[in-house]
């Protein structure tokens, strides 16, 4: 927790991902074949939905259907606890994937860095 | 046989109509002028008496001695304005404390205005009232209060700033949203062609 502050500030300041800053390598890099990401809900289903656009993201089919389960048990609150679940996990892996763009972002800088390195050293 | 006289009837009398009548018959008789002879032909004992109302600048010690006698004060402490043609006369030059300086534990006359009867009363004396301007001293130097007020905001800019400077966040990538990054729902034209902006799984 805040070891990526220190490097980027401190230590690693020229190799640590820049948050505000596109990531610049070539996301086949390193991968064999890469799957690409599935959108569930369609467009036309959000708007109806009025989601705002942040909720628009890869989960927003489980959003749906917990809106959905929500509005049809009302007043039982406690009715949704499924969906509601679905969602949070598909979040949950949504975050994870957020994290593991991130590292792999800093480990192909670190590659980069190594690689100029060895090249100015021979 | 005796004549019984009729009780002679006085008519009932308006004794507000005599009363006005008399003061009519008065004011035509009197000598004053002006509205003191309008209202009354002689003045309450609260008024002001003449000599008690302030006069000129005191220059020689007797003006001087009549000046604090006829403020309650003693000769002493009697210090005039001083004499720049500002209108001030001879009212007394009493120091400028607010009445929150005074004892709130001592039987004032008035204890609101925290002030005894006949007291002099400052020029000043509205603006001093509990209410409003306080002279009392505060409880740690002027120079110690700006210190710690100007000293804490300024730290706290300094902080702001770094803040802005070098900020905290959390090691992921920006999230990912679908259809060209949400192109036409933030309001992309819809008959230009987005670039195409792709996701993986990781």
């Amino acid at each position: 927790m805040g070891a990526h502050l220190a490097r980027r500030y401190i230590t690693e300041t020229d190799t640590e991902p820049d948050p505000a800053r596109k990531y610049e390598f070539d996301p086949q890099l390193g991968f064999d074949e890469r799957k690409e990401r599935e959108m569930v809900a369609n467009q036309e289903q959000m708007n109806l939905a009025q989601l705002p656009l942040e909720q628009r993201d890869y989960c927003a089919h489980h959003l749906l259907k917990l809106m959905k389960c929500k509005r049809d048990n009302w007043p039982n609150f406690l009715a949704c606890k499924h969906e509601r679940h679905d969602w949070d996990y598909c979040e949950h892996q949504d975050y994870v994937m957020r994290m593991k763009e991130y590292e792999r972002e800093r480990r192909l800088q670190l590659r980069k860095k190594r690689i100029e390195a060895q090249a100015e050293a021979a | 046989m005796r004549t019984s006289h009729s009780v002679r009837q006085r008519p009932s009398v308006n004794m507000a109509g005599v009363g006005f009548r008399r003061w009519a018959q008065a004011l035509c008789r009197g000598n004053g002028s002006g509205i003191s002879a309008l209202v009354s032909g002689c003045r309450a004992a609260s008024g002001v008496s003449k000599g008690s109302l302030p006069g000129p600048y005191p220059t020689t010690p007797e003006e001087k001695a009549a000046a604090a006698k006829k403020y309650n004060m003693t000769v002493e402490d009697y210090e005039p304005y001083p004499n720049k043609g500002e209108g001030y006369g001879d009212y007394p030059n009493l120091p400028e404390r607010s009445q929150h300086e005074r004892d709130p534990w001592y039987q004032w006359d008035h204890p609101d205005l925290r002030r005894n009867w006949g007291e002099p009363i400052h020029w000043d004396f509205d603006m001093y009232i509990r209410n409003r301007v306080d002279t009392s001293p505060s409880p740690v130097s002027w120079s110690s209060m700006c210190k710690q007020l100007f000293g804490f905001i300024g730290f706290m800019l300094f902080m702001f700033y770094l803040g802005e400077k070098f900020p905290s966040y959390q090691p992921v990538a920006a999230k990912q949203y679908p259809y060209n990054d949400l192109y036409l729902e933030k309001g992309g034209d819809p008959e230009k062609e987005p670039e195409e902006v792709k996701h993986y799984e990781i």
